[in-house]
């Protein structure tokens, strides 16, 4: 019986320790929020021009920050001016990654530092009707002008993410060309993103 | 829609009937027997009935044949750019456009001798086309006049209006221009009248063999071409009240149109073709009722044919053939005291076929018009009219216009106008079938989108449908304006100053949006009824005569001319720049925003002619200031802003020409076009400083 008490004290301070730590040290617990610039990201591609697209996704993990080639562990993907997230099913082209996260994707319209929150905005997924994050000229991150034949992103828009499991992430993509310079070679990403590590947290 | 036929019954008796009222007033009315034939400055355009360029209400620009020549101007373009508020704007193939009071080449009518002229490319009309060799005068009539003129009369009419045989003696002249880059302009004209005939044969060649902006890159920016000009007029008096007119007309140029890209050096040429006849006869029945019946038909051909020369395969092969077919009657009847009244009706057949058509397109329209020019009072001016337009491809227009001038004082008068404009749907925002086969994305007409689409979407190629397809339904709308003029002259001695300002209300402008998206990734577009603009601004010319030999003159336009919509998403912070220098999004302010593409806030002019009747010479120097402008938009957030980095600065051109009458019938012209040889590359029409030498012999 002296053992079960002690136990029993004991569990009960742990108990009470672990509420003390809660109350007290909140900004502990929880991870920072990641901010972080992505350079140069390469998003080769196959066809286009009217020829059929294909070639495999450049994959993008927040959580490490990193490029990846794992067919799970990764939340949106890059293929030309195609951006693929990993939620939702594929849309038909030709080598397009599996999706098999619950990543879903919104686009909002402010300056990068306004987006403070992904509460209230409407995510959608990747499905055979289309991208999630709209493909073309003017129908979703960039604009394509004729004039120049440069490809921009658009200014103002930010793509908020809900990762594949369930964390959020907000993303201004900068540039579409190898060093940010428009003559140099095009399909290199230049973004800024926000990750927030933790679960469910919708603040950015 | 279709008009019915009793509404038309209705217009037809509704028009009878406002002659028949008018002829009663007529008839209670003492005539006042005060002839204006003898003053100088007659203007037609404006009201279609001879009147007084400065008893008009209405903003009008008369450019003499006198200015034509010691300008030294040889094409319609340049005479034009000379004058207050109106600018000439290249396009990006190099067309060179008109601009009045910020409104563009497609909403401005272009007419010789009172009958329109086709063939358009993407909407501009080259004014390049148009020599000046044997014009008498050109009319500029500002603001919406589709109360007249009907479609495309949103911003102005300009109106050539060519010279009518008077002597028995035949006249005429022959002249030779060699300029720089071995321009060659050539007129030969000859008038002659033989008792009741009277005979008017023109001719000119002109050719350049082009000039190169940019050395370092290949081929040129304009290439050699050269074109030529035949006109003929005939008119016949057959007694004192009947008389006819006809007109024939032809233009060809042959433009080299090769040019080498990645290696490949294309060879061709791009042609076009120009066919006008025309025909009225005017019958004065009496003092008071006078008829015209006029026959008009013109054809425009282009077509351009490029291969690679190795491959042997045609790399561009596209035509373009347009007609245009218009019998008209007018009628106009003075009541002298109580006003004129001047009535039409008309019937309009146009046709176009071209490469990216399925087939040959048709439209008609019928239309009927009147107008009432009166005096109420000695001072007071006030003229109404409306036109009803019935088109085959769009809604029915009804374009009322009312405009007034009261004479203050001796020297200062008041003017005052507002009217409607429209401008129908042109054939390729109906009927085109475009696939960019570089990029992939495809452009449809509105009439054939729905068609095209299940095309598509029947080969597999469309992705998703993104607009509701009922939306295509209804027929496009005619895009249309409201202008609104308020001015004043002033006229004192040597003095001679007028003022207006002005504003245009656009709205269903046609602009392009996407439809659907593609497999390809890339977009199909189609036209919509989209856009609301505005341009707002004044307008000052004043002209003082130092002497009889100097003349001086200046001219300023203000404008201002923004999208609206555009305009209120940057006042509700919804458009966004980054900000080259830090990376960062910032969203831009309404001071930020410039407005539409080339568009300059100020232009302005300075010209001094001076006459050395001693000498039987004269010389004048012409000084053109344009503000700063925008091309394009190149960040991205489709409107043109200050960081945006497609802006041409502000620039003077500096024209200068010098005439000396020798043998009574020799006349030597040296000149310099752009004597500071301000040239950009972005200006694909401004080469740099153009001198030549022109002799010209009278007889």
């Amino acid at each position: 019986m002296k053992t079960v008490n002690t136990l029993k004290t004991i569990a009960i301070a742990i108990l009470f320790l672990g509420f003390g730590s809660c109350s007290s040290d909140d900004d502990v617990s929880q991870a920072a929020i990641e901010s972080n610039t992505v350079s140069n990201l390469p998003a080769p591609q196959t066809g286009g021009q009217g020829q059929e697209i294909g070639g495999d996704f450049t994959k993008f993990d927040f959580s490490t920050g990193l490029e990846t080639t794992s067919d799970t562990e990764w939340d949106i993907a890059f293929r030309g001016t195609t951006i693929a997230i990993n939620g939702g099913v594929s849309t038909g082209t030709a080598d397009e990654p599996e999706r098999n996260g619950d990543a879903a994707a919104a686009i909002a319209t402010g300056t990068f530092a306004s987006v403070v929150t992904a509460e209230g905005l409407v995510f959608t997924q990747d499905a055979s009707a289309g991208y999630a994050i709209p493909a073309g000229s003017d129908n979703g991150w960039y604009n394509y002008n004729f004039m120049t034949n440069v490809i921009s992103a658009i200014p103002g828009k930010v793509l908020v993410i809900r990762t594949r499991d369930g964390r959020y992430a907000k993303v201004e993509i900068l540039s579409y060309y190898e060093n940010q310079d428009t003559t140099a070679s095009s399909r290199f990403y230049t973004f800024n993103y926000v990750y927030n590590p933790n679960l469910g947290d919708t603040s950015l | 829609m279709i008009l019915s036929s009793d509404m038309c019954k209705y217009l037809f008796i509704s028009v009878l009937s406002f002659i028949a009222f008018a002829k009663a007033v007529a008839q209670q009315t003492v005539i006042d027997s005060t002839a204006t034939e003898k003053l100088e400055e007659i203007v037609l355009t404006a009201t279609r009935t001879e009147r007084q360029l400065s008893s008009l209400p209405l903003p009008v620009t008369l450019i003499s044949k006198k200015n034509i020549l010691q300008s030294g101007t040889i094409r319609l373009d340049e005479i034009l750019n000379e004058q207050t508020g109106i600018i000439t704007v290249s396009d990006e193939s190099g067309f060179e456009g008109v601009q009045i009071q910020g409104i563009s080449s497609d909403y401005i009518l272009i007419l010789v001798d009172g009958v329109p002229l086709v063939g358009r490319s993407a909407g501009n009309f080259d004014l390049s086309r148009i020599t000046v060799g044997n014009i008498k005068q050109i009319e500029v009539v500002k603001g919406p006049a589709s109360s007249l003129y009907g479609s495309e009369a949103l911003g102005g009419v300009i109106n050539i209006i060519t010279e009518k045989p008077k002597t028995e003696k035949l006249n005429g002249n022959v002249s030779y221009r060699l300029g720089s880059f071995t321009q060659q302009d050539i007129n030969l004209d000859v008038k002659k009248r033989f008792d009741k005939l009277r005979i008017g044969f023109f001719a000119n060649r002109f050719s350049s063999n082009g000039y190169d902006l940019s050395p370092e890159t290949g081929g040129q920016t304009v290439n050699p071409f050269e074109n030529y000009t035949f006109n003929t007029r005939l008119y016949y008096d057959f007694n004192e009240s009947i008389s006819l007119f006809t007109s024939a007309r032809y233009y060809d140029q042959t433009q080299d149109a090769g040019f080498t890209f990645e290696d490949i050096e294309y060879k061709g040429d791009s042609n076009e073709k120009e066919w006008n006849a025309h025909a009225r006869l005017d019958h004065k029945w009496d003092e008071k009722l006078s008829t015209s019946y006029e026959f008009y038909y013109t054809n425009y051909r282009a077509n351009e044919r490029l291969e690679d020369p190795i491959e042997e395969d045609a790399f561009t092969d596209s035509d373009f053939n347009q007609t245009l077919i218009r019998p008209e009657i007018r009628a106009n009847y003075k009541l002298e005291s109580a006003g004129t009244i001047t009535a039409g009706v008309g019937y309009q057949l146009e046709s176009l076929d071209r490469t990216y058509f399925d087939e040959r397109v048709d439209f008609n329209s019928q239309y009927v018009y009147g107008q009432y020019d009166v005096n109420p009072t000695e001072k007071l001016n006030v003229i109404a009219g409306a036109r009803f337009d019935n088109h085959s491809e769009y809604s029915n227009q009804f374009s009322p216009k009312l405009a007034a001038r009261y004479q203050l004082s001796e020297s200062i008068a008041i003017k005052a106008s507002v009217g409607y404009g429209f401008k129908a749907p042109d054939f390729r925002q109906l009927y085109f079938d475009f696939t960019n086969s570089a990029v992939g994305y495809t452009v449809l007409g509105y009439n054939v989108a729905v068609d095209k689409l299940n095309d598509l979407q029947a080969q597999g190629q469309i992705l998703d449908v993104v607009v509701p397809l009922n939306e295509l339904d209804d027929p496009l709308e005619a895009e249309s304006s409201i202008g609104y003029n308020l001015g004043m002259t002033f006229k004192k001695g040597k003095w001679n100053s007028e003022l207006n300002f002005f504003r245009n209300d656009f709205k269903n402008l046609i602009d392009t949006r996407i439809i659907a998206r593609k497999n390809n990734g890339q977009n199909v577009f189609s036209y919509v009824n989209f856009d609301e603009i505005y341009t707002t601004g004044l307008e000052v010319n004043t002209s003082y005569k130092v002497s009889d030999a100097i003349k001086l003159s200046a001219g300023y336009q203000l404008l201002y001319a923004f999208d609206k919509t555009q305009e209120k998403a940057v006042e509700d912070g919804n458009v966004f720049v980054r900000d080259a220098q830090t990376n960062q999004t910032v969203a831009i302010d309404r001071s930020e925003y410039f407005g539409l593409v080339n568009r300059s806030r100020h232009n302005g002019n300075f010209k001094i002619f001076y006459d050395l009747k001693k000498y039987k010479a004269n010389v004048n120097l012409r000084l053109l200031y344009r503000s700063k402008y925008a091309q394009f938009d190149t960040n991205g957030n489709g409107l043109i802003d200050s960081y945006d980095t497609s802006f041409i600065g502000g620039y003077v051109t500096a024209n200068i020409a010098a005439n000396k009458t020798f043998y009574q019938d020799f006349n030597l012209q040296v000149g310099a076009n752009n004597l500071l040889d301000y040239t950009d590359n972005n200006i694909p029409t401004q080469p740099g400083i153009q001198g030549y030498i022109k002799l010209n012999y009278q007889f």
